[in-house]
């Protein structure tokens, strides 16, 4: 018999609740990362090509990438709180096999010897790292908190996903204020910032919402 | 008589605006689900442990049930993963087997629904991996008895529980 089972106690101390809402979560992490995005602009100052609001093409597939990334592995994350059988969404695997592109392209590219870039200039990449996954710690805060209140079934996989989110998010708040659109930087230096936040994100998570 | 799955979600429905007298019923319409659910799938005398772990998760996480959605494979996603859990912590029972129960009462697939039952869950891991976790972990046979039954060596039925399991519960909300 399990320990404190009583099935009139639970009855008895039965509350109204208000069922969890995908939107309410959503809405608070996307807060926290418009919040963090503001911070790296106001500490370290915009791109001076968004400023002028003329981007550069290599920032806008690079913010869209990692938007892609952050929002479909997030989406994915926060559902994980109301588990169903059957439910299982896999549009987060399409999110990472598009971010990829980053990575494997700058892979090419370095192959071809034109990974200066990235290589002398390792000091601002470990910035971006850093600043990277400060501002993803801040958007995976709400995720885990969400993720506590529900029912995650695949804890691991939950870590994983909030680790890619979070790692996403950051990326493309400090994405506002780095200046370098080299293919090798960003492939070498945010999927560093990204895959930190995954493996930390797998570590933490899953002693956080086991349940 | 088994509630059906429109008896239960308005059950649940009403439980979640705070009444207590669908609560009661549900709790015990659902205990009585989840009894036949588990049965020869966890050594017959840890059911009545696995029913009432799993109602007490249904009771702390039933917010994060949503009323828009079906409420059986929600129960299912929460039973499977209290098994899961269930057989970890569960090393070696007592050589009880499982109890010989009425065949009649095998309607069992049909009344939970074969997409959401635990045999299902089973057949998404490899066999090797399935069946020493039938044999260990549901039956209650020692490695020993499982190296001589499966031919696997004991290291061998030892990692293919471990990794068994740990699929097992990346697959829980798969059907």
């Amino acid at each position: 018999m399990t320990q404190g089972f009583d099935l009139d106690a639970m009855v008895a101390e039965l509350e109204p609740v208000k069922p969890l809402r995908l939107s309410q979560a959503i809405s608070s992490v996307l807060a926290i990362a418009i919040a963090a995005a503001a911070l790296v602009v106001l500490v370290k100052g915009a791109r001076t090509d968004v400023v002028a609001f003329d981007p550069n093409p290599m920032f806008l597939l690079r913010a869209g990438l990692l938007l892609l990334l952050g929002g479909g592995c997030g989406w994915a994350a926060l559902s994980m709180a109301s588990p169903s059988v059957g439910k299982q969404g896999q549009s987060w695997k399409m999110a990472i096999a598009a971010a990829a592109l980053l990575p494997l392209a700058a892979l090419i590219v370095a192959l071809t010897g034109r990974a200066e870039v990235a290589t002398a200039n390792a000091y601002f990449g470990l910035q971006c790292m850093a600043f990277s996954g400060l501002s993803g710690l801040a958007t995976a805060v709400p995720m885990v908190l969400w993720l506590r209140r529900g029912a995650p079934t695949s804890p691991e996989r939950a870590g994983w996903l909030t680790g890619v989110a979070a790692g996403g998010l950051g990326a493309f708040a400090y994405g506002l204020h780095c200046p370098f659109n080299d293919v090798v930087y960003i492939g070498l230096w945010y999927s560093l910032a990204v895959g930190l936040c995954a493996v930390l994100g797998r570590l933490v998570v899953p002693r956080l919402i086991r349940w | 008589m088994i509630a059906n799955e429109e008896g239960l979600r308005r059950l649940m429905r009403l439980s979640l605006t705070g009444d207590k007298q669908a609560y009661a019923v549900l709790l015990e319409q659902t205990a009585k689900w989840l009894a036949r659910y588990f049965r020869q799938k966890i050594a017959a005398d840890a059911v009545d442990d696995l029913v009432q772990d799993t109602l007490i998760s249904l009771h702390r996480k039933r917010a994060s049930y949503d009323p828009t959605r079906p409420f059986l494979p929600w129960l299912a996603a929460i039973a499977r993963y209290r098994w899961i859990d269930r057989l970890r912590q569960t090393y070696r029972h007592e050589a009880q087997m499982l109890e010989d129960y009425d065949k009649a009462e095998d309607s069992h697939e049909e009344v939970v629904g074969a997409r959401i039952s635990i045999d299902r869950l089973l057949d998404m891991i490899p066999t090797a991996q399935a069946d020493v976790i039938r044999y260990v972990k549901i039956e209650g046979h020692s490695i020993d008895e499982a190296c001589a039954h499966t031919g696997q060596s004991e290291s061998l039925v030892k990692v293919n529980i471990h990794r068994g399991l740990k699929k097992l519960s990346a697959l829980v909300e798969s059907e």
